[in-house]
């Protein structure tokens, strides 16, 4: 059986996107990252239903595929200025080992979260710490990064590992199909309102290092 | 018995013969990607039968340790290779001598004598690069060890013949995420070891920018061979311990018989050249990394590894 | 007319409206059908309650569809406050976005439309991972709302809402998930289900979804260390959208960790509600003491919400399942109020031409349905007697103390007094006092917005003196869905 090693692998490439992720400077890389665990997802889920034999397996797939693979990366093409991808992010929130002892102080969390959750079920044992991982370092991604591309892909990648997670977690009694369409479905549609709000931003202030973006607060200068 | 020891000879002449070939397979490639014809393939070779050929200048000022720094560099990775399966698959003579501590160890023995050389001469650019490969080299030892130790929980042993064998019999633990991480945060320190872009840049000829070649400026002659021929030893130990055990663990003799030997000679030979053109494509694609952002390239090994491990630790192991 | 064809209708109304706002045919187009549409969904809504009320559910689709008690109120007041809210809008926004261009405002409608329908859907879903598809569309649909104003404060607020909240749901996500896995496939994965299987769910899964529900919704409720960006979005939205925000679409997310609370009562040896009074007790002490020192009239009534969310789940984590009725109750009062109160603060806007409290001093001789508005609002906001909130703010401490929760409850009366004082402090100053001497001659309160704060301030008072039975066995049938009991 190479199916059961082959999702380890792509279990183990997800993890490690995930940690590309935060420490990349440059706003292209970390677009690739995010693509690249996107494909680690959909290959996983593929997988995953060929072992089973669910047939939702091929839909989340395909879903995926369609939308974090192809018009994702389309419309925030299209939508934010292309110069935005070539900057780098010379001064991240931490140094980038810090950060990257933090992300893994969290993966070392989600594996035994994980072991705890599916102590005695038919869960597959990669799939669900490596998705809790890469929920948890999404939104850790989107702490340490001041420009707004790369903490809107954190987000994207935080429902990548929930994707990841769900596909592994009960892979006999999958969510309904209906709900991971309108997942995916989900994720289409929240880029573009943040990419419009990124190009707003954008055009107003001329940068999109929104974590630099602290005006409002309580003591404000009479 | 004898068989055994004529392998393990065969072994050492390996590293000890081939070695230069590699590193000008390297070269060359290197030059025709970037359009240019290059030096032959057996420059290196050329190289080494010059200097051997030259007289040999000795700084007064300097001690013993500059003398014999050159031969412990050049006998160390001569050490290694014995301990690790370079064309065997079954365990030779020296095989349980050591283990991959024992081998990192004597190699970090050869590094240790060069640096001490190197501030030996008073050369001022010998201290700054001795300085910088301790750096590296401070970074690179916990990754070493976690890997160590992940390959251990993964084989339970860290003899390289047994961890090997591990990985080559059910292709099943090869998948795991452990070993996919483990791989990638072996290679990053197989690249800072060797001195490779992104850490190093071994062609570099400006001194201040040089990180370990600045420790063997001060050589000549024969000391300068056997310094030169001990760091293409290094890399080609190197690629072996993470192609033969880690990467690629198949095409290895199984028996002890010649042809059997002949052939793993030559699988040996085609990885390494398959590694060699994967370098290539890296140091031409990547630039030197700046000195302060080592320190981030070997803290991802860090992490890496670390998460190697604990995916190991967690994911209950080989099914 | 069927049950399933009016309950779908109310969102349908709205996506409707959402569509025909589009259409480029002046700039009275979209505020009227947005005012149609809010006004056929509330009407269908309270059809709808009235139905739920005689067959105590009302299901359209069978296992993904439908509503209770709890969900029927909740639908009735989202579609009231947005109704007031829609009228309001076309007031506020014709004086306040005079210098917006045409698309503009057409996108506005858009987006106001789909945002309320987005909330709607939040109590119709039945099955558990829609509901959260339901409050992500919420914030979708508010993003753009927030950045209106495009003022770089505004997409600043905008972004930060986005970002945290969004995080918050991708952790909301994984509660769903070990939730649905805590159901092992016995049955659709729906709120009944998970209710009616709670006892035999294994306790680190009830556990472990429970907290990250806890923590994920409470992002976008507002709970105290997670609440840094709701003084901000809902300062910088416009007013009409603030008061949406802050009225009902809070309670709206709040109401989906509610309903998660039959299944913790399954597990008492747990202690799971403790975490609720806990972090409840943190967010109503915090924003009380934030309370105190805010300038901008809007961030006081944003920290009065996250206080008021703050005291609705105390209260869950209070109350008893019998006494479980005390939070519908706080949900809907305070609902009414806060809308008023930002109706209110829109109109003071509108009369002084700023949002600092200092600035709209003597908003009473300026403008006396403004300021009469304001004071009534704030009071009843705050839970002054006359009004609704005091009574069931009364009644969450008497649930409470039946629970002999005395040093939780304690702190709670503290709280609520210390919150109290501020907001009429800074009201006092904002309705009172004399006028800034040289402010120049604002334009008018428009006549819809002065209709809305009348209309919202009779509703302040009618609910404090007289709750209709109706809308009574509403809140009870409400209770014993959230007590976990059969009704």
């Amino acid at each position: 059986m190479i199916g059961y090693p082959l999702n380890d692998l792509f279990g183990g490439l997800f993890l490690l996107n995930a940690f590309a992720m935060v420490a990349t400077r440059q706003i292209r890389g970390c677009l690739r990252f995010f693509l690249l665990q996107s494909f680690c997802l959909i290959a996983s889920a593929l997988i995953i239903g060929l072992l089973t034999g669910v047939r939702e397996l091929f839909f989340v797939a395909g879903i995926n595929l369609l939308t974090k693979l192809i018009i994702i990366p389309w419309l925030l093409r299209r939508s934010v200025p292309r110069e935005i991808y070539a900057r780098r992010e010379i001064s991240l929130v931490l140094n980038v080992p810090l950060a990257l002892l933090i992300a893994l102080l969290i993966a070392v969390f989600s594996f035994f979260a994980g072991r705890i959750l599916t102590a005695g079920t038919a869960a597959f044992s990669t799939n669900v710490p490596i998705g809790i991982a890469g929920l948890l370092i999404g939104a850790y991604t989107i702490a340490v990064r001041r420009e707004a591309v790369p903490q809107l892909l954190g987000l994207l990648s935080m429902e990548n590992g929930a994707f990841f997670l769900g596909i592994g977690f009960s892979p006999d009694l999958p969510l309904p199909l209906i709900a991971e369409v309108a997942a995916a479905f989900d994720t289409l549609i929240v880029v573009v309102p943040i990419a419009i709000l990124t190009r707003n931003i954008h055009e107003r202030s001329g940068t999109t290092l929104v974590g630099s973006l602290t005006t409002l607060k309580e003591e404000r200068a009479p | 018995m004898a068989v055994h020891v004529l392998l393990n000879i065969l072994q050492v002449a390996f590293v000890l013969g081939l070695s230069p070939i590699f590193v000008g397979v390297l070269n060359r490639l290197k030059e025709v990607v970037q359009s240019k014809r290059g030096p032959s393939i057996l420059q290196p070779y050329r190289d080494l039968g010059k200097l051997f050929a030259k007289d040999e200048v000795v700084s007064s000022e300097s001690s013993w340790v500059f003398r014999v720094a050159p031969y412990i560099a050049f006998i160390c990775p001569i050490f290694v290779a014995l301990l690790i399966p370079v064309l065997t698959r079954f365990p030779l003579f020296f095989a349980f001598a050591g283990d991959m501590l024992a081998a990192g160890s004597v190699l970090a023995l050869g590094g240790f004598f060069a640096a001490l050389a190197a501030v030996d001469t008073g050369n001022p650019y010998g201290p700054m690069g001795a300085s910088r490969t301790r750096m590296v080299s401070f970074l690179v030892e916990p990754v070493f060890m976690i890997v160590f130790f992940t390959v251990s929980f993964v084989a339970g042993s860290t003899i390289p013949y047994i961890v090997q064998t591990k990985w080559v019999t059910p292709p099943g633990s090869f998948f795991e995420p452990a070993h996919l991480l483990l791989l990638l945060a072996f290679f990053m320190i197989v690249l800072a070891e060797a001195g490779r872009i992104p850490v190093d840049n071994p062609s570099g000829h400006f001194e201040l920018a040089m990180i370990d070649e600045s420790k063997g400026l001060e050589y000549s002659g024969r000391a300068a061979a056997l310094v030169k021929w001990g760091g293409y030893m290094k890399l080609t130990v190197l690629m072996i311990v993470f192609l033969n055990v880690l990467l690629v663990p198949w095409g290895l003799a199984a028996t002890p018989d010649p042809l059997a030997a002949a052939l793993a000679v030559l699988l040996v030979v085609v990885k390494i050249l398959g590694f060699v053109v994967a370098l290539v494509i890296i140091e031409s694609s990547l630039s030197k990394l700046r000195l302060f952002r080592i320190t981030e390239f070997l803290g991802a090994s860090f992490i890496i590894s670390v998460a190697a491990m604990m995916s190991q630790l967690f994911s209950g192991g080989a099914p | 007319m069927t049950p399933s064809f009016l309950l779908a209708a109310i969102p349908g109304v709205l996506l409707c409206a959402a569509f025909l706002s589009l259409v480029p045919l002046g700039r009275k187009l979209a505020p009227t059908l947005t005012v149609i549409a809010s006004l056929a969904a509330f009407a269908l809504a309270g059809v709808c309650a009235f139905l739920t009320l005689k067959h105590h559910v009302l299901v359209a689709v069978p296992d993904w569809i439908g509503i209770d008690g709890f969900g029927a109120l909740l639908l009735m007041l989202v579609t009231l406050v947005g109704f007031l809210a829609a009228l309001f809008s076309s007031g506020y926004m014709a004086v306040q976005a005079r210098e917006r261009t045409d698309r503009a405002l057409r996108g506005y409608h858009v987006n106001f439309n789909l945002f309320l329908f987005s909330i709607v859907t939040v109590p119709m879903m039945q099955e558990v991972a829609l509901t959260w598809i339901a409050i992500e569309l919420t914030t979708i649909f508010s993003i753009l709302l927030v950045s209106f104003e495009s003022t770089s404060e505004a997409l600043e607020a905008a972004w930060k809402y986005v970002i945290l909240t969004m995080i918050g749901a991708g952790i909301a996500l994984l509660g769903v998930i070990i939730f649905h896995q805590a159901l092992l496939g016995s049955g659709p994965f729906t709120w009944d289900a998970l209710v009616s299987g709670a006892g035999s769910f294994s306790p680190v899964l009830v556990e472990g979804g429970f907290i990250l529900f806890l923590a994920g919704f409470g992002v976008k409720v507002g709970l105290v260390p997670l609440h840094t960006w709701l003084p901000d979005a809902h300062s910088q939205a416009p007013t009409p959208v603030c008061a949406i925000l802050s009225g009902v679409e809070t309670s709206a997310i709040l109401y989906v960790v509610l309903r998660i609370f039959p299944v913790v009562r399954a597990h008492p040896e747990l202690h799971l509600a403790r975490w609720a009074t806990i972090f409840g007790l943190i967010s109503v002490g915090a924003a009380a003491f934030l309370l105190i020192q805010v300038r901008d009239i809007k961030r006081l009534f944003a920290f009065s919400t996250v206080e008021q969310m703050g005291i609705i789940l105390t209260a869950a984590g209070l109350s008893s399942a019998s006494s479980a009725s005390v939070v519908p109750y706080q949900i809907l009062t305070h609902g009414l109020a806060k809308s008023l109160c930002f109706f209110a603060a829109g109109s003071a806007l509108i009369v002084a031409e700023t949002r600092e409290i200092a600035g709209i001093q003597g908003l009473i001789r300026r403008e006396p349905v403004a300021g009469a508005a304001l004071l009534v609002g704030s009071l009843a906001v705050a839970g002054a007697p006359p009004f609704a909130l005091f009574l069931s703010e009364l009644s969450i401490v008497k649930a409470g103390l039946a629970s002999h929760y005395y040093a939780a409850v304690a702190l709670l009366v503290f709280f609520i007094v210390v919150a109290f004082g501020a907001i009429l402090y800074h009201v006092n100053r904002a309705v009172f006092g004399t006028p800034p001497p040289s402010v120049k001659r604002a334009p008018g309160l428009p006549r819809v917005c002065a209709l809305v704060l009348v209309a919202g301030m009779a509703l302040a008072v009618a609910f404090g003196v007289w709750l209709p039975p109706p809308i009574h066995s509403l809140i009870a049938m409400a209770g014993s869905s959230l007590g976990g009991l059969q009704p």
